[in-house]
């Protein structure tokens, strides 16, 4: 398992064990997350599960690809250098301890 | 000795005691019928749908595939392909750019429900729900009026399956392949003469320069036709039957128009029409002490996983006060339903209408004449009768 903490728009923290090879998106949505809408389901091709990976874990994920470079057009919210889909983050061991924010609105 | 055959009708009647086994006792269950593994618990099924590069779409993705389908389509592609291929249709169906259609939904839907006043029983499916589903995909892909009754009967045709032989029947696929000729006429036109939509847009585009396969463009027409008629007249017949069932749900939406919201997802999980899809294996894959084989299909029951008590407490109740984020009632992961966001509008105001002119209502029939089909679940006839 690979514990991720969501931080939703007003502050409130959500610790999950994330299986290993599902996505960030897929997690919250199983588990509830409000802030993500994930309106496609999860083929890069919304921009409603938009989120902000911290600071100190932005050079420890891997890169986005440029698809979704593309698809980080559409986010409605301030788009940052730490803007990621969360359907394009794969749990992975090396995430553990990840910590990701969602943006005030997705759509 | 436990069997599941997805092709047998009593699982077309009623699948989920047979899910529940499954869950329990076979999570990962070898079906000879089907000649398909089956997975069965939710979180199993999440694993195979974020995992599409050993679960493969690529073979095809109905449980019993049509000819020459697989490959050509949204659903039966992998990335890197699939997600270009749904980069050009995405757009069209996004909330952002659907919000033009939502008035004309609407109308539809009052359309339609206007000559159910004078009727004190009536069929949901024939009577209403096929008209409106057809109307609402017409005016959604810009598709000249005139000929609708017989495309939604070819599309509803063209995804059954005969229980007998556990494959396609030449009625199935004289649909299958009238639909193709129908798809094809409609984009030979749009090509002589574009229009600024979707059919047009796409039998013109290009992925990283070339221009898509002429199989592929013509596969994805004929699919999106029969998944905007069938898919949503199908769990349109199923909300029906919820509402009919479950009268205080019903007497809530009535009331309040904006449960209806809620009432979809949970009726999207409680009992979907799209119950069973495929994959195939890309590699050797242990599971639950099994191992399955490269080349193997593997079947993901949604409509199992959606009842699995791991992810939801009391999920054999239903209860649309539950709001049930995350579950398979439009699948997930790359090959989640493009059509969400118009199914959503379209079963809302559909429904809204409905109630206006039919506010309570209950089923006639005991027992209901279900679709012979592996993959989706949906009656074919829906008496209802006014309270």
């Amino acid at each position: 398992m690979v514990m991720v903490t969501y931080i939703e728009p007003n502050g409130s923290e959500q610790q999950i064990d994330v299986t290993e090879g599902w996505s960030l998106m897929q997690a919250a949505m199983s588990n509830g997350v409000e802030g993500i809408e994930a309106e496609c389901g999860g083929s890069c091709a919304c921009a409603t599960c938009h989120c902000y990976v911290d600071e100190a874990w932005a050079d420890r994920i891997p890169a986005a690809a440029e698809n979704e470079l593309a698809m980080l057009e559409n986010v409605v919210a301030e788009r940052r250098p730490t803007s990621r889909l969360s359907c394009q983050i794969k749990a992975t061991a090396d995430l553990d301890g990840l910590i990701v924010r969602m943006p005030d609105a997705q759509s | 000795m436990f069997s599941f055959d997805p092709y047998s009708p009593a699982v077309d009647a009623d699948p989920f005691p047979y899910y529940k086994t499954l869950r329990d006792e076979h999570p990962c269950f070898w079906s000879k019928e089907a000649n398909m593994w089956v997975l069965s618990r939710y979180a199993d099924i999440v694993t195979a749908l974020n995992d599409w590069q050993t679960f493969s779409s690529a073979k095809g993705n109905l449980m019993t595939e049509l000819p020459n389908r697989a490959g050509a389509t949204l659903g039966t592609t992998d990335p890197p392909r699939h997600d270009r291929l749904r980069g050009l249709v995405q757009h069209a169906f996004m909330k952002r750019n659907l919000e033009s259609l939502v008035e004309p939904i609407k109308q539809i839907a009052h359309e339609t429900a206007a000559p159910l006043a004078d009727m004190k029983q009536f069929d949901f499916i024939e009577d209403f729900s096929s008209k409106f589903t057809v109307r609402v995909l017409f005016a959604a892909l810009g598709l000249p009026l005139g000929d609708e009754a017989q495309v939604r009967e070819k599309a509803v045709t063209m995804v059954q399956s005969d229980a007998a032989t556990r494959q396609k029947g030449p009625e199935h696929i004289a649909a299958y392949n009238w639909m193709q000729e129908y798809a094809s006429k409609v984009i030979a036109e749009r090509r002589q003469k574009p229009q600024d939509d979707l059919i047009s847009h796409f039998s013109m585009a290009e992925i990283d320069g070339d221009r898509l396969d002429e199989r592929e463009v013509l596969l994805t027409v004929t699919t999106l036709i029969m998944a905007g008629i069938e898919s949503l007249g199908g769990f349109m017949g199923m909300f029906a039957l919820n509402m009919a069932d479950h009268a205080d749900a019903r007497r809530q939406c009535v009331a309040n128009p904006a449960l209806l919201v809620d009432a979809v997802e949970e009726s999207l999980r409680f009992n979907t029409s799209a119950q069973r899809f495929r994959r195939c294996l890309t590699r050797d894959h242990t599971l639950h002490g099994q191992t399955m084989r490269e080349g193997d299909f593997v079947c993901l029951a949604y409509g199992s996983g959606n009842r699995d008590e791991r992810q939801f407490p009391n999920p054999d109740v239903y209860d649309i006060s539950r709001k049930p984020k995350g579950h398979l009632g439009f699948g997930g992961a790359v090959h989640a339903c493009l059509g969400t966001t118009i199914a959503r509008i379209s079963v809302k105001a559909a429904m809204e209408a409905f109630h206006q002119v039919v506010p309570d209502y209950q089923r006639v029939q005991e027992h209901l004449p279900w679709m012979p089909s592996s993959t989706f679940r949906s009656p074919l006839r829906l008496d209802l009768a006014r309270i």
